[in-house]
Parts: structure tokens; C-alpha cells; sequence
């Protein structure tokens, strides 16, 4: 039969945002594929090479927008180790709930999309009522919905609000028992299981040498992490085990991809409820912001020749900061930052991973990668 | 109390790497401390001669067994010294994963324990900045082949700053439009933000025929 190209996007169900895959059908079968993105390029790392480190923050938050917290914070770590700032360990606490929160609802956003790339429509609606629960709780620690602009360097910029702790537990207590909610609506889905299983395999040696890491990676049977790899935070005070998937011979197909997914939603809850527990200072007690048990004081300059970099586990995989000093109003902006974004590789990758399939399976296969696009684009 | 790699294991690997890449032509190799948040850690900073780069990247991906390639910078230094006028940094990491054995038909998942990891499956960061003297064309070695997630680093780094890679197949603009002008690199150091309104918008979107009169009017 004869091939041909068709373009998937810029405007289209499966894209997840703004991107075009164009691929090469022969009939139903896909024999190529080329990802073409940019369509949203808003030119971050120019943008940053005239702000000061605690403007980027705000466009840090911006690169997207069901993972603010996790960006931001990869930022903060970086510019942290740029300018050389000590934190104190209860605001390392606090980051680690908001960023364990946001990965919740990241991947509640996703759960949620998922549904309908693969035919269960009811599941979005409720993903977005537990993702509300965790809105709200980042609301009161950052004061936004979305773009909480919480981290400061060298600590956060409040404590956690008066009860708190006590309506986080409440929530997460009753999220751990919705979990299973979603669990029964997906694995007991025929729909769901004949578009997932089997379909989308990706092998975990061949994925690190793509670049691809995080959730996609974990799915392939191996536990590896950047959160113990490169210990940051204060994750190694925290009993927990990166959820793995055991996948089959062929590697992780798309049902790997979603059950790592739910696993992790748990350990990110576990993760919070016990930093709340073990907080120094008790989670219940409240400091005025600027306390210098949230917030160590930070130089503002790094001089040239300096450098910092990062590596942080975002919720789709690696993400990580490199932060070149010396720029503008001596040393007050970066000169260079630099911005790698797990998706940007991924996508590639997950585009490849769609040869030999059929056409309809191409919803599954890329909505199983998690993309996001306005990371990817910057 | 959670598993995480110990600070001392990731020294001593660090340490055997250095001394290993630091007998290679043309490559210095530094321990560095570097600290964020309350954690420090053991990195490895190397940096090469632009003609020893291949073949350090070779042994590194073999003998090291680096496996992942995270991200590739690139900067343009205008007011740098005369032998760095650009630069490329490359950030690896070490991971040691392996594919996950099967027994009977059934994988049986790799779970590694971070205390007890050993000689080249200790998660390590290495850092390689390659300098660039001034040439209008600066150009370093791809290692698209060795990384395959290298392969849209590279495209990245020249589309954003114009440092091509030779031996790279395919090298097209990723993020910016198709239709950018050639030689349009928007990170090189003489293009300054401006500011537009927004009737440029429609007759010419991307701005490539704007006037630099409005230059630091909105910065």
C-alpha cells in the first residue's frame, strides 16, 4: 500500500498542548514519525538572562503548569548552589511537602487526561476532585491556585498556616483510600486494558541512553532515582522506596507507565505525612515569614566564572538548572541559565516508541509519557 | 532512615574517575563540592581541548560507563578571553542501570540499594566545559551517536546559540519557527530584548525585520 504523512497537530486531542507529530502511515501502521515542537517557545532562558535570581523564580513557575512547584524548586536548588547558601532543615521540610504535593496533583492531571486519550471519560472528573483537595492545600502554603511562587533562596517564603497539618492528614488519609477508586475504574476497564497492555514498549537501558528518566524509566523494572542517587533535600531522613514496575520481557508498555504513576501518588503521600510528622519545630508551630528558621539570608550577586546545577526529580523525570554568574548589573543577573526539561527529550524518544503500532494506539503510547509541553518549549 | 547514596562512596568514585580522565591528553579533571539546600555532594568537573573531546566522550561511555546525557549548554562569551569567546558545557550522569534480567519468562526488577552500591554503578554527576576560541562558525564534535539523548541537546544548542556540532545528522531548528533567517541564534549576546506592540504583531510575528530602535525601552 502506499505511504504517506499525516500531520498530528498542532491542534489535536492526543497532542496534550501545542505540537505537531507528523508521521508516515502505510495504512493503519505507523512506519515513521517526526515530533516538531516550538509552537509555544516563549524564550525563558533569554528572558532570565536580564531578571535578578529571585525574578526567575516567577518564570521558573511558569514552565508549567500542573508541576509549578516541582520547577521552581529545581531552580532554587541550583541558584543555591550558585551563590552558596546554607537552609535551614524546617524549611527544607516544608519544600519537600509542597513538592510532594505538587507531584500528587501532577500526576492526578495526568491520571485524569488519560482517561480520555483511552476511552473512560468518567475518570477526569474524578482525578480533578482529589487534585482540588491538593490545590487547596498548596493555596494555603504558597497563596495561589497555580503559580504558587513559594521557594525563596535559602529557604520558602512562609511557614505552613495555622492547622495545616491537620487538614493535610485528613485529606491525604482519605486520598490514599480514593487511590483504590481509581485503580478499580482503570484495571477493571476492558476498554482501558486492551488499549494499554501490550502496547508502547520501551526497555530500560535503551531509555537511559535517550535520556529518558523518572516515572518512564521506573516502569522498565529498575529503581532508580534521582532522590537517592543524588541525595538533595531531606529525603534520606524519610523511610520510602521509589515505587518499580515489573514489566515484561519486551520492556514497559503503557500499563507499566500508569501503575508506576499511582504507586508513586502513593509514596508521595506517605512522603508528606511523615515529613509532617518529623518535622523539627513540630508542624503545628507557626513562625512569622522571614524567621530565620524558614529563611537564611542569601547573597544576591554570584560572580563570573561561577557556576551552580542541580539535579532534581520533577514529576516527569530529570529535570535540572545550570546557572552561569556574572551577567548584567555586575553579577546581580545570571549570565546564562539553561534549562533541561525531561519532556523535550522524552518526546523524541516516545515518538520513536510508536513505530510498528497502529495509528489508534498512538494516543496511548504518548499520552503514557506524561508530556507537557510548556516545559518542553521553555 | 531512608537509602541514598553515602557522600563517601560518591567521593571515592568520583576520585577514581578524575585520576583515570586525568591522564588523558589535553583533559583536566577537578573534584568539586558543590551544595544546595542542606546536602553537599562529590561532582566531577572536567575540562577539555576542543579536539580531545571525541575521544574523551568515547571513553567516558565505555570505560566509566556513562550512560546518560542530561544537557548541553552552550554560551557566547563576547567579552571573554580570546581563546573562550564560546562554550559548551556538557552535564552527564552515571545511572548503572542495566535491563532488568528474565527468569522463566518473568523480569525480575533490578532494585539497587544505594548504601551498599559499588565501583561503576555508583550514581555519579560529571560535568565536561570545552572552550572555544573566537571563530564566527564555533563548532565542537557530536557525540549524537555515543548519547542518543544528546541528539536534541545538540539541536537545542544551535538553534538557541549557534555552536553546531560536527558530524551531527539532521540538525534542524527545534524550537524556534522553520522560517527563522540563517545565521538567527537569539542566546548570542548581541540580541537584546525588546520591546513591540502590538500591531508589529500581525505583519511580522516573530520580529525578524524590526527596527533595533526600541532596544532597552521595556527591559
Amino acid at each position: 500500500m502506499a505511504e504517506m504523512w499525516i500531520s498530528m497537530g498542532p491542534q489535536h486531542p492526543m497532542t496534550h498542548g501545542l505540537w505537531t507529530l507528523k508521521i508516515k502511515v502505510d495504512g493503519e501502521t505507523v512506519v515513521d514519525t517526526v515530533p516538531d515542537l516550538g509552537y509555544i517557545h516563549r524564550g525563558v532562558e533569554k528572558i532570565c538572562e536580564s531578571r535578578d535570581f529571585t525574578q526567575i523564580t516567577t518564570y521558573c513557575d511558569r514552565l508549567c503548569y500542573a508541576s509549578a512547584n516541582t520547577w521552581s524548586h529545581s531552580y532554587i536548588y541550583a541558584a543555591e548552589d550558585l551563590l552558596g547558601v546554607e537552609v535551614p532543615e524546617r524549611a527544607e521540610y516544608i519544600r519537600l511537602i509542597a513538592i510532594e504535593l505538587q507531584r500528587i496533583a501532577s500526576h492526578l492531571m495526568w491520571l485524569g487526561a488519560y482517561g480520555p486519550d483511552t476511552g473512560n471519560l468518567s475518570v477526569l472528573v474524578w482525578c480533578l476532585r482529589e487534585r482540588e483537595m491538593m490545590m487547596d492545600l498548596l493555596q494555603e502554603m504558597g497563596g495561589s491556585r497555580m503559580h504558587y511562587n513559594f521557594p525563596r533562596i535559602g529557604g520558602v517564603k512562609r511557614d505552613l498556616p495555622h492547622g495545616f497539618a491537620q487538614r493535610a492528614r485528613s485529606k491525604l488519609e482519605l486520598f490514599l483510600q480514593r487511590i483504590q477508586e481509581y485503580e478499580a475504574l482503570y484495571d477493571e476497564s476492558t476498554v482501558f486494558l486492551v488499549r494499554t497492555q501490550g502496547v508502547g514498549y520501551a526497555k530500560a537501558e535503551e531509555m537511559v541512553n535517550h535520556g529518558v528518566s523518572g516515572p518512564n524509566l521506573r516502569a522498565a523494572g529498575v529503581n532508580y532515582d534521582v532522590r537517592w542517587a543524588h541525595p538533595y533535600s531531606v529525603y534520606s531522613e524519610l523511610d520510602w522506596e521509589p515505587p518499580v514496575e515489573r514489566s515484561s520481557i519486551k520492556g514497559a508498555d503503557c500499563y507499566d507507565r500508569y501503575r508506576v504513576r499511582v504507586e508513586e501518588m502513593r509514596i508521595s503521600a506517605l512522603l508528606t505525612l511523615q515529613a509532617l510528622d518529623k518535622m523539627p519545630g513540630g508542624s503545628d508551630t507557626y513562625h512569622e515569614p522571614g524567621d530565620p528558621k524558614l529563611l537564611a539570608k542569601a547573597p544576591s550577586r554570584a560572580p563570573e566564572g561561577t557556576s551552580g546545577y542541580h539535579h532534581f526529580e520533577d514529576s516527569r523525570g530529570e529535570s535540572m538548572f545550570y546557572i552561569a554568574g556574572g551577567g548584567e548589573a555586575r553579577g546581580k543577573n545570571p549570565y546564562r541559565v539553561s534549562i533541561r526539561s525531561p519532556m523535550f527529550i522524552t518526546i523524541p524518544y516516545a515518538s520513536k516508541c510508536m513505530i510498528g503500532y497502529k495509528v489508534a494506539d498512538i494516543p496511548a503510547i504518548m499520552g503514557s509519557f506524561d508530556p507537557c509541553i510548556g516545559e518542553t518549549d521553555r | 532512615m531512608s537509602r541514598v547514596v553515602p557522600s563517601s562512596t560518591q567521593k571515592s568514585a568520583a576520585e577514581k574517575m578524575i585520576t583515570a580522565v586525568g591522564r588523558m591528553k589535553g583533559c583536566d579533571a577537578q573534584l568539586v563540592e558543590r551544595s544546595s539546600g542542606t546536602k553537599s555532594r562529590w561532582t566531577v568537573s572536567i575540562v577539555c581541548d576542543p579536539e580531545n573531546w571525541r575521544g574523551l566522550a568515547e571513553k567516558l561511555l565505555t570505560t566509566h560507563e556513562v550512560d546518560y546525557c542530561s544537557l548541553i549548554t552552550g554560551i557566547h562569551w563576547p567579552d571573554g578571553p580570546e581563546e573562550k569567546k564560546w562554550e559548551v558545557v556538557y552535564h552527564f550522569l552515571r545511572t548503572g542501570i542495566k535491563n532488568p534480567p528474565d527468569k522463566d519468562g518473568i523480569q525480575q526488577p533490578i532494585i539497587t540499594d544505594p548504601t551498599t552500591v559499588k565501583g561503576k554503578l555508583v550514581p555519579l554527576e560529571i560535568e565536561v566545559s570545552i572552550a572555544i576560541p573566537d571563530t564566527r562558525s564555533p563548532m565542537v564534535a557530536s557525540v549524537q551517536d555515543l548519547w542518543i539523548g544528546a541528539d536534541w541537546n545538540e539541536k537545542e544548542t544551535w538553534d538557541l546559540v549557534g555552536i553546531d556540532f560536527e558530524g551531527h545528522k539532521g540538525m534542524r531548528r527545534v524550537l524556534q519557527p522553520h522560517e527563522t533567517p540563517t545565521g538567527y541564534h537569539p542566546l548570542q549576546k548581541h540580541h537584546n530584548i525588546r520591546y513591540h506592540g502590538f500591531e508589529e504583531m500581525y505583519d511580522d510575528a516573530q520580529g525578524f525585520s524590526r527596527k533595533p530602535d526600541d532596544v532597552g525601552k521595556v527591559k
